[in-house]
Parts: structure tokens; sequence; C-alpha cells
């Protein structure tokens, strides 16, 4: 059934966290030990979290905390206990308006 | 006699939030959040340092819609001591020259200050007019892009502070009240904390000051007092890229840049 | 300046609100802590929230709550490819309504204000403090305290607190699911249009099959006033074994879906969002939900359910919220907040209610839930057997030929279907 509408794209995940409204702080909230990646088998983070904020760089997990969505997917999948994570301070970080 | 610290906050559109719609050519503002002026967040914790160090009194000052009491209520929350809210229709659609002028009263209302900081500049409008301007009203000395406070002499009524430009720093001593713009990005402002957040509840630390407290000519007011015409908006056009991407291990992908660099000709040197 | 207070009650969701506001509303003095700026700003959920237990709470609900729509049409689909089968169950009473959880948190706040309690945001909890009996005494942020004879636990999923105090492990995978949502905007008329409804009437839709890349999970679809909310959830234990793209792919591809998109083609994606629940109930609880000095409500509590069609625990959490604020009352009218005493006000009639009645009852989800086989095999098995009696080009199959053939292209032998069937329906 074809309307003649053009096919919708996939929108790349850096342009979809563009919706989402942040007041990112200076201070990370979430602190990642990258010689514990480095031994993790899966690394599962690195599909699994929503704002991509684990991405691979030449086999190393490299971790930005900007994008986050405070989902809590990292906290919880993680075998090697790699992340020190809490909520960001003083109301910054993600700004949910639609949700 | 007691250090008086004015800090000035605006409320501005949490500019990341605005989308632009290629569509219609019109800026996305639907639920876009206000917040404090970032770099605003600088001058607050300029300022209370001061208070940690000299036992300085903090106030807030913020020309701006009611909405604005949530951002003072931020920075009370950071550990400033009260705020002032100047609201009032006739303000609306102030230009920067109209906008120091109510700052510049109020300012002079306030009377007893010593300093009063300012941000760098805005995320909304970036002028960087307001500390210039209100300086220039009240005839004070001024200083920008301030990072430290280096030494203050409440007898000599002296301040040093230093100021931070891209390739040096330079030390300044004004006589106070000075008026002190204070560099973005130069501190870390510290988060909000539950006693001061109680505070903002229990003590009604939030004063709001319309046209009748401060009893200002409104033809020097809002639009009427504000010379500037905005003739045109444009966009900044943009700029064709190539936009490619070379993917490998960096020591590898840099030597292609480099080869790709040399080919465009680009590179001021002889490959 | 005071710090002292009968009831803190930390997190303003839906639990934490609801706690706090009925505290107030009998003359308790209520402090109301939230990490987020303002109320509702680190909320998210799917879009439908069941009235009843709402009603129940807040006398001034139907005239005043957000309410988008009322949900008029239910629907269930099972998804193969671009093949789709679906039920649809239509009725048009006001038993549910979809909303933005970030609206509808805002307005129980705005509630629990208007009732007296003191509100704090951006303000982040960092431990509940005990005394050396281990009585709860308070709470503690960035080294402040602030003290209460009775503390409210209403964080959420995310339990740091309780984890803290060891009246919660460390959550596990198995634990719990990831949702990740898209708000798309459509417009008022256009959705009215596209979805057959009337004007303040809504669909609530779940899916699954392959839009959750066949991980065990679903998928959903609310119509707000003038935007739809789309989102796919997967249970976080097969998720990190099955997963094999990045997570917000399975978004992208249900909003793109050739099924699907032409219900908000054009829409623009106002918001991306994204938070875990706990798997449905049950094996979330902590072990107690009450100590000296504490309660805990919400979905730190472990209350929401799940059943695969429906989706509880905004309204399981403001209700548990509600008993949590009842119970704080009484328990300070007798003088006694001791464990005991706030387990047989609180935890007792909660382990009584609906709520933990329901989640018992639906238990057998958990096996459907992480049974992957499920959600790869049936909806394929169902929209082939569409296919087969549907899409006609030579001669009319009988529905038990149409199933046996589909049965066989998943190798499933029909006593294995008629088994499963039957397990599913009997948990269910
Ligand atoms: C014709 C015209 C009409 C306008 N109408 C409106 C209007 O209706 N509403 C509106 O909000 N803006 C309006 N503006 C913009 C407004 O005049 C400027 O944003 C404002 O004067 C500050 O300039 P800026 O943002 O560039 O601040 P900068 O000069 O870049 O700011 C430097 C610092 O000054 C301080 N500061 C700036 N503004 C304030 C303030 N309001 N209160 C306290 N401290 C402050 C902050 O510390 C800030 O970091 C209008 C501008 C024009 C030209
Ligand atoms: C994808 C998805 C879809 C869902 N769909 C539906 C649905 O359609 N219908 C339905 O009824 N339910 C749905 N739910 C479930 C529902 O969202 C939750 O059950 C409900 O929000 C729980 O409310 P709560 O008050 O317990 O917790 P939350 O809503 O999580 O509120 C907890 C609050 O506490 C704050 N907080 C946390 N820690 C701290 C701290 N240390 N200090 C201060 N504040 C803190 C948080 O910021 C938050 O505001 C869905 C959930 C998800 C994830
Ligand atoms: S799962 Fe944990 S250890 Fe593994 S890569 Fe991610 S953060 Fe590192
Ligand atoms: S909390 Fe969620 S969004 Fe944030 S880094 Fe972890 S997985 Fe990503």
């Amino acid at each position: 059934m074809s309307t003649g509408e053009a096919k919708p794209k996939l929108i790349r995940v850096e342009d979809l966290l563009q919706r989402t409204v942040y007041d990112v702080d200076h201070r990370a909230h979430i602190i990642v030990d990258p010689e514990k990646c480095a031994r993790c088998p899966k690394k599962p983070c690195t599909y699994l979290c929503p704002a991509s904020c684990y991405v691979l760089v030449d086999d190393r997990v490299v971790f930005s905390y900007e994008g986050c969505l405070e989902c809590g997917t990292c906290r919880v999948i993680c075998p090697m206990e790699a992340i020190t994570w809490n909520f960001p301070v003083s109301g910054k970080g993600v700004q949910y308006r639609f949700a | 006699m007691a250090l008086r610290v004015i800090v000035g906050i605006k409320w501005v559109p949490n500019t990341q939030a605005v989308r632009f719609d290629p569509k219609t050519g019109t800026l996305i503002r639907e639920g876009v959040p206000s917040i404090v002026n970032p770099h605003d967040l600088d001058a607050v914790e300029l300022a209370l340092q001061l208070k940690e160090r000299y036992g300085a009194k903090v106030t807030a000052i913020s020309m701006a819609p009611p909405s604005a009491v949530k951002g003072l209520e931020h920075v009370i929350g950071m550990g400033v001591d009260d705020a002032i809210l100047i609201s009032d229709r006739v303000f609306a659609g102030s230009d920067t020259l109209a906008t120091s002028y109510v700052i510049a009263q109020t300012l002079k209302r306030i009377g007893d200050f010593n300093l009063a900081l300012f941000g760098q500049e805005t995320i909304d409008s970036s002028t960087a007019h307001i500390p210039a301007q209100v300086a220039g009203w009240l005839e004070l000395p001024y200083i920008y892009y301030v990072d430290r406070i280096e030494d203050l002499d409440l007898e000599q009524n002296v301040v040093t502070v230093r100021r931070i430009l891209e390739d040096r720093l330079e030390w300044y001593k004004l006589k106070m009240p000075a008026i002190l713009g204070v560099a973005m990005k130069s501190q870390k402002p510290r988060p909000v904390s539950i006693y001061n957040k109680l505070r903002v509840r229990m003590e009604n630390p939030i004063k709001v000051w319309s046209n009748k407290e401060l009893g200002l000519d409104p033809r020097c007011l809002g639009l009427k007092g504000s010379p500037t015409l905005v003739t045109k908006v444009t966009w900044t056009p943009e700029v064709p890229r190539k936009k490619q991407v070379i993917e490998g291990p960096p020591g590898e992908a840099v030597k292609k840049l480099v080869e790709k660099l040399c080919g465009e000709g680009v590179l001021p040197f002889e490959c | 300046m005071e710090t002292k207070f009968d009831v803190v009650v930390v997190g303003a969701g839906p639990a934490g609100a609801s706690a706090a506001y009925t505290a107030a509303r009998h003359g308790l003095k209520v402090l109301l802590v939230e990490r987020g700026r303002g109320a509702g700003s680190k909320q998210v959920f799917g879009g439908r929230v069941y009235a009843a237990p709402l009603r129940e709470i807040y006398e001034d609900f139907d005239k005043e709550a957000p309410i988008h729509r009322w949900v008029r049409k239910e629907r269930v689909s099972l998804v193969h490819g671009d093949r789709m089968v679906t039920f649809e169950y239509e009725s048009d009473r006001t038993v549910s309504f979809t909303t933005y959880l970030t609206q509808l948190t805002s307005w129980m706040v705005e509630k629990a204000v208007s009732a007296g309690a003191i509100f704090v945001d951006e303000v982040r909890v960092d431990s509940i403090v005990r005394d050396d009996a281990g009585k709860v005494i308070g709470v503690e942020s960035g080294g402040e305290r602030v003290y209460a004879d009775i503390v409210v636990d209403a964080e959420g999923v995310n339990r740091l607190l309780l984890e803290k105090l060891g009246l919660a492990e460390k959550t596990r995978p198995s634990q719990v699911a990831l949702g990740v949502k898209e708000v798309v905007k459509v417009g008022e008329d256009k959705i009215n249009e596209r979805f057959g409804v009337a004007p303040g009437e809504g669909v609530s839709w779940v899916l699954t099959g392959d839009v959750t890349g066949n991980m065990p999970g679903g998928a959903f679809i609310y119509t707000n006033k003038d935007t739809v909310s789309i989102g796919v959830v997967v249970y976080l234990e097969s998720a990190v074994n099955m997963v094999k793209e990045p997570i917000h792919i399975l978004v992208e591809k249900l909003r793109t879906h050739p099924s699907l998109s032409r219900l908000w083609a054009d829409g623009d994606v106002m918001e991306y969002a994204a938070r875990l629940t706990p798997e449905s109930g049950y094996r979330y609880m902590p072990r107690k939900l009450a100590t000296h000095g504490l309660m805990v409500a919400g979905d730190a509590a472990g209350l929401l359910l799940n059943t695969g069609y429906t989706f509880r625990g905004v309204d399981y959490a403001a209700l548990s919220g509600y008993m949590a604020g009842n119970a704080a009352v009484k328990a300070l009218e007798e003088g006694d907040t001791g464990e005991e005493n706030l387990r047989r006000l609180y935890e007792k009639p909660l382990l009584e209610s609906f709520i933990v009645r329901d989640l018992k009852r639906h238990r057998g989800i958990e096996w459907l839930m992480s049974n992957p086989e499920f959600f790869k095999k049936y909806p394929a098995l169902a929209t082939g057997v569409a296919c087969r009696l549907f899409d006609l080009e030579g001669e009319a199959p009988t529905v038990y030929e149409a199933l046996r053939s589909s049965a066989s292209d998943q190798g499933l032998s029909l006593l294995r279907l008629v088994l499963d069937m039957f397990r599913v329906v009997r948990k269910l």
C-alpha cells in the first residue's frame, strides 16, 4: 500500500539526543574504570545504553556522561563492577518534558 | 562594615533545547525550559567564595518575568543569601540599554554594595553589554574576564582581581564599589544544598520589585527606552563541507588525513 | 532553621507525591525531596494510567488531572516482519487515560504542596540515616541532615538508597526491563483521523514479536492529545545475551515500521527517553516494606504489573504512597513508629490489597517473559496463519491447514503448540 510518502529514515542517536533537553553538569555523575572494560568479554553497555554513552573506539570502551538518560541500565548489566553510578546533583542532567 | 556583593542573573531559554525547523525556517520553542544563564553561575560561585573568605552578604538580582523565581531559588540553593526579582510589564521589550539602566538603578537603590558581579555574557544574546553599561550608568570602575579575587582591602576599599585573557594574565586594583564581569567557565559552581533549599521555602528570601519600588521614568524603559532596531535576522550560510570520515587506528588515520590535506594543497608547508 | 519533620518523603514520583499529599492533608509536617528540577522532570513511563486508584486518593482528580485522552480502544498485536495480527477491544468507559507522566506527577506534587507539604527540588538524597539502634531518623544530602519521625522511600526503580541501607540487594538484570521511548508530534486532528477515534478518546496498543528484535519484552503505542508515545521494553537478562544492535535502533525501527509509520507520518520526534522498570512485580519486592521509622512505596517496593497487555505502575505507586501516608498518620497518632507497628499499618494492608493479589495472580508472566522462544515463534506463527488464510493467491486453506503449515515453518509440532498455549492461558 503506497501512499506516496517518502519512506521515513532512521534518526541517528546523536540526533535523537538533540530532541531531549539537558542541563549538563561539569561534574560527571557516572565514572567508569576503563581497565575493567578492557577485560570485559561482551561489553553489553555498548549495545544497551540507550544514549550510546559507551562507544568502542579501537576496541577500547570510551564513556561520556553528557547524553545520559539516567535510566540505570549500565549499573545493572555491568558484569565487572566497573561503574560508579549515581544521579546528577543540583537538578542537573536530563530534563524530561513529554515523557 | 560588612562586605556586600550583588550578582546579576539572567533567566534564559535553555538554548540547547531550541531546534531549528528546516521546513518552516523557524525555531521550535515548544516546551523549552528556562535556566539560569550558565555563565552567571560562575559569578555566583565567585561571590560565594567571597562569602566564605570575608563573610560577605550576597544578593542576587534579576530583571525578568515572574517565572525567573525558579532561577533565583536555584542560586539561593547554592548559598546566595537573598534575591530581588525586578519584574514589571513596563520592562518588557527592553534592549541592553534599557535593561542596564534598570539594573543600574536597582543597584543604586540597594545602595551599600561593594562589588557587583556579572556573567561574561548570556547564552541567548551574548552581547556582554550589561555589566559594561551598568558601570557606565553608575560611573564605576569595571573589569571583565575576571577569574580570581586576589585580595580585598575593606579599609582602603580596594579590590585586587586577576583577569584571564587568551595569552596572558593581568592584575588590577580597583576602587570599590566596582563592577566585575566574571570569565565564563572559570569557576566550578557548587551544587545546591538541602539546607539552602529549605531556607527558600521557609524564610521567603526573594523580594519582588516592580517599577513602583524603583520609580523610573517609563520613557527610559521597555520598548520606549530601547533605541535598538532589529532590522533583519539572517542565518549564517551553511559552509559546504566534504564531511569525510577516515576510519582506522588513530596513527594510520592521521597519516591518511595528512596525505589528503597535502593533496588538497591546504597545508602551509611542502609535503 | 527547623530541620525536623514528621515525615520526610524521598522522591516525588507518583508514590512519593501521593504519600506527601496524604500525610499533609492530615496535618502532618511533611517534606518532599526530589532530585530533579521542578516536579516531574525525571519521570518516564509508557503512556496509560488506570484512573480508579487516583480517584480514590485525589478528590479533584476528574476535574483537574492532566488527562490527554480516555482509552477507548485496546489493541494487542503480534508482529512478524511487516505482517501483523491484531486484536482490538473497544469500550467507552473512563477506566484508563493517556498522559505524560511528567505532567501527571507535577499535578500530584502541586496537590501535595497545596495540602501543606514542603517541596524541595534539585536535591539528591545521598543516604537514609539510622541511629545506633537501627531506627531510621532522617536523610542526608551533601553532608547535611534533615530529621524525621518517619521516612518514606519512594526513590523508584534504581534503589540506591535501599541498597545502601541493606534493605535491598543490588538490582540484577533478571529483575528489570529497559524501556526506550519516543514522543512524536502528530497533531490532534490527524490522530483522531488516523487512529479512528473521537476527540478526547485514545488508543492503547501493545505489540510483541520481532518489534523487540525477538527479545522478550514488547512495544507500545499510546495516543496523547497531539502526540503519540511509542517505545520498546526489553527484559535485561535476555537482552544482555541477545542484543545485536544498539538499542535505540529498535525504537527507530518501530517508528519507521512499514505497517505503522503512516500513523504518525511527517511527525516530529519531540523527545527521546529511557528508564528501567521492575520486571513484573513480586520478584523485585524487598524482604520487608517497612522497618523502624521507614516505609517503602512504589517501584522501589517492586509494585509493578506487566501482563503483556497492560502495564500498571503509576496507579499502584500512587496507591501504595497513599497507604504509606495514611499509615504515617496512624503511627504518629499511636506514638509508635517501630517496625512491627509500621508493618501492621502499612505492609499488611498492602499485601492484602488488590495490588499484591494481582501481582501474585499474574506471576506466570515471569515464565513467559523469560522465554525467548515465545517472543520469536508465536508472532511468526500467528502472522503465518493469517497470511495463509487471507493473502490468497490460490486455493483457500482451512484454518487447521494454515495452522499446521505455519507451525511447521517455525519448527513447532501441533502438540507442542497446544501445550504452550495451554500454559500461557493458565499463567495469564
Ligand atoms: C529590541 C530588543 C528587544 C528586546 N526585548 C526583550 C524582551 O522583551 N525580553 C527579554 O528578556 N529580552 C529582550 N531583549 C534582549 C535583552 O535586551 C538582552 O538580552 C538583555 O539586555 C541582556 O543582554 P545580553 O543577554 O546580551 O546579556 P549580556 O550583556 O551578554 O549579559 C552579561 C551579564 O549581565 C547580566 N545580566 C544580563 N541580563 C540580565 C538581567 N535581565 N537581569 C540581571 N542580570 C542580567 C548577567 O550576569 C549576564 O551574564 C531585547 C533586545 C532587543 C535588542
Ligand atoms: C518504559 C516504561 C513504561 C511504563 N509504562 C507504564 C504505563 O503505561 N502505565 C503505568 O501505570 N506505569 C507504567 N510504567 C511504570 C511506572 O512508570 C512506574 O511504576 C511509576 O512511575 C513508579 O512511580 P514511583 O513514584 O514509585 O517512582 P518514580 O516515578 O521512578 O519516581 C521516583 C522519583 O524519585 C526521585 N529520586 C530517586 N532517587 C532520589 C534521591 N536519592 N533523592 C531525591 N530524589 C530521588 C526520582 O527523580 C523520581 O522523581 C512504565 C515504566 C517504564 C519504565
Ligand atoms: S559492561 Fe561494564 S566492564 Fe563491560 S565494557 Fe561496559 S562498563 Fe566496561
Ligand atoms: S544510566 Fe542509562 S543512559 Fe545513562 S549511561 Fe547508563 S545506560 Fe546509558
